[in-house]
């Protein structure tokens, strides 16, 4: 099964902001997710990133995909594999 | 969340930030788009979809999900260029969170310092009402 680490908008019109969820890749649309690992909040100035690191790197390591975005917040962050 | 937890606070870089970007213009002007533009442009920007799940989902080829997202893109783009709601709705945001701000007292406060909050309260609420 593949796996993905993904952000998924929350939030009201004109207020987004992002939570960082780790689900199968089959299902992006129906709102399952396995685990939620953080949230990102761009709106804020700076942007707001909150990532349990311990998580991330365990996903990471058993071969999550993360998506381009989310592998950007991870670099800015220093989370690698 | 467990111990180790990450905290940062960053200006986020342009490429982390487009997604955001896409997403207020989407908030207004989205409506305008057709219903195959939204269900596509959602995908990519609501749930993170890559251009490969898209193409898969709506049964057209990646490069027709890559030429529509950026036609999107230009679509909401040019109504922003010509009615300017986003970028007035963030100056707004802006000055009504300073505002906010200035009506927080903690402590002592001298009457100078109270009018001072005023006089920029006042400056603020004038500058809005002459952007509607």
């Amino acid at each position: 099964m593949a796996v993905k680490i993904r952000l998924r908008r929350m939030g009201q019109k004109k207020a987004p902001f992002y939570r960082i969820i780790v689900a199968d890749s089959r299902s992006p649309r129906d709102g399952r997710f396995i685990e939620e690992i953080g949230t990102y909040d761009p709106s804020t100035d700076p942007s707001t990133f909150k990532i349990d690191e311990e998580l991330a790197k365990k996903w990471l390591a058993n071969g999550a995909q993360p998506t381009e975005v989310v592998g950007k917040l991870f670099k800015a962050a220093g989370i690698e594999k | 969340m467990g111990a180790s937890m990450l905290f940062l606070k960053r200006r986020g870089k342009p490429a982390m930030e487009k997604i955001f970007e896409q997403a207020l213009l989407y908030d207004f002007y989205g409506d305008l788009l057709t219903e195959h533009q939204r269900q596509v442009y959602e995908a990519a920007i609501f749930n993170d979809m890559s251009l490969s799940e898209i193409a898969t989902e709506q049964g057209i080829s990646r490069q027709g999900v890559h030429d529509l997202i950026k036609r999107c893109d230009k679509i909401l783009q040019d109504y922003e260029s010509k009615l300017h709601l986003v970028e007035r709705f963030e100056v707004a945001k802006q000055k009504i969170t300073t505002i906010e701000g200035l009506t927080k007292i903690e402590g002592a406060v001298t009457e100078k310092d109270l009018s001072e909050r005023l006089y920029k309260i006042r400056t603020l609420t004038k500058d809005l009402l002459d952007t509607l």
